[in-house]
């Protein structure tokens, strides 16, 4: 085990509430002495890096830091193009892309989620078939960019909005759907496609993990509050969060001028972006 | 900083080993002498054995002959040679980052070059000669991994991943018999495609009487991961990195259970590369999509299948 991890059950019984401390990235409880955050790994003894605007850096996690998740556990290593080595425990599963595979031990079983809708994504570019590795066994995911792995565990209840192709794994307690996006302009000009993936906690907690290009940053928007993003940065948002698309003229007198689409997200909720994108309106 | 090579006695029985290299030094130093690797951090070992290759960050100095190099940088890291007379590196010539007017650079000329021709490799490598500076990076985010070769030792490389290599290493290639030829239907058209996902032919580097080093360059973070004889491992082709010549290499294809039908269990299908043991094999975490997945497979290099 790693230097500062802390497994759930140690020490017996859980700690008292003053002993505790709670992780600012996913509200997970912790051992005071805990150096990461056992939920989502996020150090713990680090400020947060906000800007004056109110972003706030997603947590870099130590090379090597171990998550938990049901029976199994996730270890995030390296630091440029990170890897996830999830070590499945007996019953626990996890599905993906199955392009980000890098590797797996030999008997670990694969099958596939049952997705409706199977034609349209393929139409919309989106995964129609989503794989699934089960228990007991490790496997180890990573995409092919520079970039951090964003790890977003929820909490019953929660509803997350994430970018297409955008996410890496989640646990099988969490329910995958995707939500079409409305609007011919949004489609056009939202640099989406025409699908977002939606992930949801119904009855247990579960792990989602992202991956997004550059780093990420993210910041919560209150009842009403509006932001402009650029459509090619925007990696993921509560559901609560809405999102238009909002076509700015820039005109240069004699010249005439060009069209510019902005991604108007509005509160309340979380909304994270990503550093490096494709600016999908040029293909630039 | 004060570094001291194992062939430099400090008067003392060396007492540490690189993780990375297994040099043996007095471990006084910050990096390995012989690789760059760090002396002042645990070895980052995952559960399931792979050990990360820690990038030579902080101006590591890496020793070779007469002659030195650092590598410095993070994200797209670079690494400058300092060449003394008599010694030589060699090179594909877009590695090159900058160079000191005086140096003498040359052409290696190699062997097959039409073949190389053919399978998109370079066929003139560039050898520089001391004495002076010489720099090299590539264009790409990740790490520069050194990797000391011992007298006799080899390794196998993935073609174009050389930054450069001392001139005590002997260069060499081999057909790496890793290919699959599917059938996609296009409209009324049927189109037959061969895919190499290790590409046509594999870099192979030996020393000979003297030890060399190797300089690579790997896209995003290096894993590296001993295999026991006759222990298999299955990774995605396109992120192998390097491995040790006794490392067998085939093809693997995996086919998901799926409630649908038989038919769609069948053509879902994901394509690894099927390692066994013994030995060294290291794999990079940015590697390329694999192509031809949702193709008919029609014929394939020696491979195992399993389906779920």
């Amino acid at each position: 085990m790693m230097e500062g991890l802390h497994t759930p059950s140690e020490g017996g019984a859980p700690p008292a509430p003053a002993e505790r401390i709670q992780c600012t990235w996913c509200q997970g409880q912790n051992p005071k002495d805990a150096r990461n955050c056992r939920s989502c790994g996020a150090p713990l003894d680090l400020r947060n890096l906000v800007s004056e605007s109110g972003w706030r850096e997603a947590p870099r996690l130590r090379d090597m830091t171990e998550i938990r998740f049901g029976q199994s556990t996730c270890q995030v290593e390296g630091e440029v193009v990170p890897v996830a080595e999830i070590h499945l425990g007996r019953g626990d599963s996890v599905y993906f892309e199955h392009h980000v595979m890098l590797w797996k031990d030999e008997a670990v079983p694969l099958t596939t989620l049952q997705l409706p809708g199977g034609f349209k994504r393929a139409l919309a570019g989106m995964p129609f078939i989503i794989s699934v590795a089960s228990g007991e066994g490790r496997i180890a995911f990573s995409r092919d960019a520079t970039g951090e792995l964003v790890v977003l565990p929820l909490h019953p209840g929660m509803e997350m909005d994430v970018r297409e192709h955008a996410f890496l794994l989640a646990s099988h307690t969490i329910q995958y759907s995707y939500v079409r996006i409305k609007g011919l302009a949004n489609i056009l000009f939202g640099g989406q496609g025409m699908f977002m993936d939606r992930f949801v906690a119904t009855q247990a907690q579960g792990l989602l993990i992202l991956h997004g290009y550059g780093n990420v940053f993210e910041r919560t928007l209150k009842a009403g509050e509006s932001l402009l993003v650029e459509p090619g940065a925007f990696l993921y948002k509560d559901a609560s969060v809405t999102m238009d698309i909002q076509r700015q003229k820039l005109t240069s007198g004699l010249l005439g001028g060009f069209g510019m689409s902005l991604a108007r997200m509005t509160g309340p909720g979380r909304v994270g972006i990503q550093s490096m994108y494709v600016h999908h309106a040029t293909g630039e | 900083m004060e570094i001291r090579s194992p062939q430099t006695p400090s008067g003392e029985a060396p007492r540490y080993t690189c993780p990375y290299c297994a040099l043996k030094s007095d471990g006084r130093s910050g990096t390995c002498p012989q690789c760059g690797g760090p002396v002042d951090v645990r070895a980052l070992v995952s559960p399931a054995r792979w050990a990360e290759v820690p990038g030579q960050k902080g101006e590591a100095k890496v020793q070779f002959g007469g002659s030195h190099c650092r590598i410095s940088g993070s994200y797209v890291p670079a690494v400058e040679a300092d060449l003394v007379a008599g010694d030589g590196v060699y090179f594909a010539h877009h590695m090159l980052l900058w160079m000191e007017p005086g140096l003498h650079v040359g052409a290696m000329s190699l062997k097959g070059a039409f073949k190389r021709v053919l399978a998109g490799m370079p066929i003139v490598m560039a050898e520089a000669k001391g004495p002076g500076r010489i720099a090299f990076s590539r264009d790409a985010p990740g790490e520069l991994l050194a990797l000391p070769l011992q007298p006799g030792e080899a390794v196998d490389v993935r073609e174009h991943l050389l930054v450069f290599a001392t001139d005590a290493v002997a260069y060499d290639w081999f057909q790496t018999d890793i290919w699959y030829k599917v059938q996609t239907q296009r409209g009324n058209d049927r189109e037959t495609e061969i895919h190499r996902p290790l590409g046509l032919f594999m870099d192979r580097f030996s020393a000979g009487s003297r030890p060399g080093l190797l300089v690579l360059h790997a896209s995003g973070n290096v894993f590296v991961r001993n295999l026991a004889e006759g222990q298999f491992i299955l990774v995605k082709p396109t992120a192998l990195l390097y491995k040790d010549p006794a490392v067998g290499m085939q093809l693997h294809f995996e086919h998901p259970a799926t409630t649908w039908s038989a038919y769609g269990a069948w053509t879902q299908r994901y394509t690894w590369l099927r390692l066994q043991g013994p030995g060294r094999v290291a794999l990079m975490s940015a590697f390329e999509p694999v192509h031809g997945e949702g193709g008919s497979l029609v014929a394939c290099s020696p491979a195992t299948q399993r389906q779920w």
